[in-house]
């Protein structure tokens, strides 16, 4: 486990005096610092060179109830790219205000505006603090303790509701009269104005929420001077739907489900991270059938995942034959995941514990049969694009994400790997079976669009490499090894296929996985042993890389905003949760 | 640790002059155009849905394939012993604790109206079963609690209408679709608390729209692990 170790963090101790270091029977080592010596020790961690967390992975709040005092508490993760490990920094929130990490990662900045949307907690000293996910009057803080999973229903609103043949329905067969609210034009009419208070040139373009470049709900604004971005920004949150709050009000496993319809394009890696965090939890080593199955469905759905980003990639750059050709072989594999879990986009497939079935008769023979036909579908594809001239032309130097920004902005995945840095958890946290299959990890050169387009284009290839040697490891296997978790004593360790009545441990977990879109993460703190989650914090590499594009565009001209969103590749499921 | 450098080498000059990857790139395309049509023409045409498919839901009825534990069931929660054709359900509820989204479940069960030495006497029956369909994330979830292989998903998927209304299923709907799908698909099985049968497919073979989505090169079924029979 990637974490760093506790004699390392204990000459903190000595050497600081007030930090308490703890580690958490998940392997979590995190530091408790006072509030007044925060952005110091911080500083320290990121420059000194003996610990160098230089790379931010993410912040958060957790709301202890209101009768605790303190009540609120930042969390901040963090991790070091020369050593390979994380450590989670921690204080108290007194009097509802933090000092801003702006000045040392610029990536904190959109988290401390989630921050204080969810919580309301203030960042002395952020630039703009603003609402990050809803609309700037907005009263409430959704993500408190005291704010009710149903929100706070004060808006009438009988338009949404049904009348048949004169008689309105009731129950189960409506909605309530009285809904949560929603903005009106005037709202995001501030909101949008908050969001650049500054203008610097006459023309402001609204691109979005409901455009198909978009590939979803996401509202950009650009300041330009003529043809050239001078300022952006993002307002998203539209498809937001407290999947967090969800992950603190619904039991363990039936949070699975809800994880599916974050990143919907890759669901299964989602299933993976979730899992991941919540077994290290509760401790439990699944069964070796399992960890293989699980990781060849992890990259099945990502090259499930890569070809429906090149297919709407080169159909926005105007090749739109390659999403023809792409959503045929989709077609395939989304026909072996419906055949092997029931679902096609859905999929809910992985359990904590193992997975909820073993594969049903045939399934490793379609898959042995796609992997053999991809390769020469894939080498079809460069042909048509790689050395094309618009291609090279429309993505070549376009840009350029450096390494810098990687670590300043917490980027994660393909556009981490195409800036250079071979920046991967499988190979980092060797989760289920990674540690023992062979691949590569590609990296580009430059961080151009050109980059990210080959390294994912690379990465098929690569996980291609990893089926293969799970269908090899999974044929050697036996009809009778458990495909789930069997415990050992059922009074102290329950482990349910359908979750009824199974308990998670006391304590703090943060593992993730590595998605098509980055790494996803999930941080969870439980109080005391627990059908639900206390806090359920979702690190979403979607996010995280969303941000770099207000940097990566400023000087471009406009044309090269839908290449860079395609190339950074959100999914607005996950950025907004 | 294997990392693996990809980079751009930019055009040369015999490419740039001889446009050297558009002809590559209409090989390609004119590779593709003598292959045949592999859309599927729905409504016309349908593909057969896998065994495993997560549809919409039906309980089932007594027929005789009961699991050996059923008996004990209907005891312990003082239910009318079912005759034959009779749903299974014993209002345990166990379906709605193990839901995402409990809300939408609405089951309620009745003390029979009996005189005092009817052998029925003191005995519930399940009355009330609705299920607001608009909320289900079909997750399957309530499929593997429930102990007595009672509620099922099936292979319909097009649940479009025109009024929520109509979303909301009761009893003898959820009945009528699980008769239905049980005569169809019968042989194939359904989930029985999450222990699938080991030759169970990965698709039914007998479907052959299937084949257009794959080239019409399917792959050919066989078993799993060395083990395995079909
Ligand atoms: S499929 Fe899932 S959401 Fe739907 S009723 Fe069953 S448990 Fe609930
Ligand atoms: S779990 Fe099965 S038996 Fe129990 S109430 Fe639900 S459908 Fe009926």
């Amino acid at each position: 486990m990637s974490w760093i170790s506790v004699e390392k963090a204990k000459r903190l101790e000595e050497r600081f005096g007030y930090p308490k270091v703890s580690q958490d029977k998940s392997g979590v080592v995190s530091v408790e610092v006072p509030k007044d010596k925060f952005i110091e020790f911080l500083k320290f961690l990121k420059e000194d060179k003996e610990y160098d967390f230089r790379m931010f992975l993410d912040l958060t709040i957790i709301d202890h109830g209101e009768k605790e005092d303190p009540r609120f508490q930042g969390v901040v993760i963090l991790f070091s790219p020369t050593y390979q490990y994380r450590i989670i920094v921690k204080t108290w929130a007194l009097d509802e205000t933090l000092p801003t990490l702006t000045n040392l990662w610029k990536g904190a900045k959109w988290a401390e505006r989630e921050a204080w949307d969810m919580f309301g907690i203030k960042f002395e000293g952020h630039e703009n603090l603003v609402r990050m996910l809803l609309w700037e009057t907005y009263p409430y803080h959704p993500l408190r303790k005291d704010f009710p999973l149903e929100g706070i229903k004060d808006t009438y609103l009988p338009s949404l509701n049904e009348t048949l043949r004169g008689d309105s329905l009731e129950g189960l067969f409506n909605y309530d009269r009285m809904h949560t609210a929603i903005p009106t034009m005037e709202d995001l009419e501030i909101t949008q104005k908050k969001r650049m208070p500054v203008k610097t040139s006459q023309i402001v373009l609204n691109w979005g929420p409901l455009h198909p470049g978009t590939h979803g709900t996401i509202w950009f604004l650009f300041d330009l001077d003529g043809e050239y971005v001078k300022q952006c920004d993002i307002i998203i949150g539209q498809l937001h739907r407290g999947v967090e709050k969800l992950g603190e009000n619904v039991n363990w496993q039936q949070f699975i489900p809800y994880t599916d319809r974050m990143d919907y394009i890759a669901a299964i890696n989602e299933n993976h991270a979730y899992v991941l965090a919540a077994e290290k939890l509760l401790g439990i080593e699944i069964p070796e059938k399992a960890k293989w199955i699980r990781t060849m469905m992890a990259e099945l759905s990502r090259i499930n995942s890569h070809l429906l980003w090149l297919g709407t990639y080169a159909l926005d750059l105007g090749a739109l034959t390659m999403f023809l050709y792409t959503f045929r072989e989709r077609e395939k594999i989304m026909d072996i995941i419906e055949g092997i879990s029931g679902a096609r986009f859905t999929i809910n497939y992985f359990r904590i514990g193992g997975v909820f079935a073993d594969l049903p008769y045939g399934a490793l023979d379609a898959i042995e049969h796609i992997i053999k036909d991809l390769p020469e579908r894939i080498n079809d594809y460069e042909t048509l694009l790689t050395r094309n001239r618009i291609w090279l032309s429309r993505n070549k130097d376009v840009c350029i994400i450096t390494e810098e920004d990687v670590y300043d902005y917490g980027l994660t995945g393909a556009v981490a790997r195409g800036s250079g840095v071979p920046y991967d958890i499988r190979k980092i946290d060797k989760y289920d079976a990674y540690g023992e299959v062979e691949f590569d990890i590609p990296v580009g050169e430059t961080g151009d669009s050109y980059d990210r387009y080959l390294v994912r284009m690379e990465e098929m290839r690569q996980s291609i490499r990893i089926i293969q040697q799970c269908v090899a490891k999974l044929r050697k296997m036996s009809k009778n090894d458990p495909y789930f978790f069997q415990t050992p004593d059922e009074k102290k360790l329950k482990v349910t296929i359908d979750g009824r009545g199974m308990k998670l441990p006391a304590g703090e977990v943060y593992a993730s996985s590595d998605n098509p879109r980055g790494e996803l993460g999930f941080y969870i703190y439980n109080k005391k042993d627990g059908l639900k989650a206390h806090r359920m914090r979702i690190r979403s590499g979607a996010f995280y890389n969303l941000q770099v594009f207000t940097k990566a565009i400023i000087g471009r001209p406009i044309a090269d905003a839908i290449t860079l969103l395609s190339t950074i590749d959100p999914v607005v499921g996950e950025t907004d949760r | 640790m294997g990392v693996k450098k990809v980079g751009a080498k930019p055009q040369t000059l015999v490419e740039k002059i001889f446009f050297l990857d558009f002809i590559k790139g209409l090989k390609t395309t004119i590779k593709h155009l003598w292959k045949k049509v592999i859309t599927v023409d729905f409504p016309y045409e349908v593909v057969t849905p896998p065994p495993r498919f997560r549809g919409v839901h039906g309980l089932r009825t007594v027929d005789g394939t009961e699991n050996p534990e059923f008996d004990s069931w209907v005891k312990r929660l003082k239910i009318k012993p079912p005759e034959p054709g009779e749903t299974r359900c014993i209002a345990c509820k166990f379906c709605q604790a193990a839901c995402p989204v409990p809300e939408l479940f609405d089951i309620q069960s009745e003390k029979l109206d009996v005189p005092e030495d009817h052998p029925h006497y003191g005995l519930k029956v399940m009355t009330v079963f609705n299920m607001d369909l608009s909320k289900c994330t079909f997750c399957g979830l309530c499929t593997q609690a429930c102990p007595t292989d009672c509620i099922i998903m099936t292979d319909i998927y097009d649940l479009s209408s025109y009024t929520r209304r109509n979303w909301v299923l009761d009893k003898d709907m959820l009945t009528q679709i699980a008769n239905e799908f049980a005569s169809r698909r019968r042989d194939e099985k359904f989930d029985q608390h999450s222990q699938w049968r080991e030759d169970q497919k990965l698709w039914p073979e007998y479907d052959k729209t299937r084949e257009k989505l794959w080239d019409f090169n399917m792959p050919k079924l066989g078993p799993n692990y060395h083990d395995q029979t079909a």
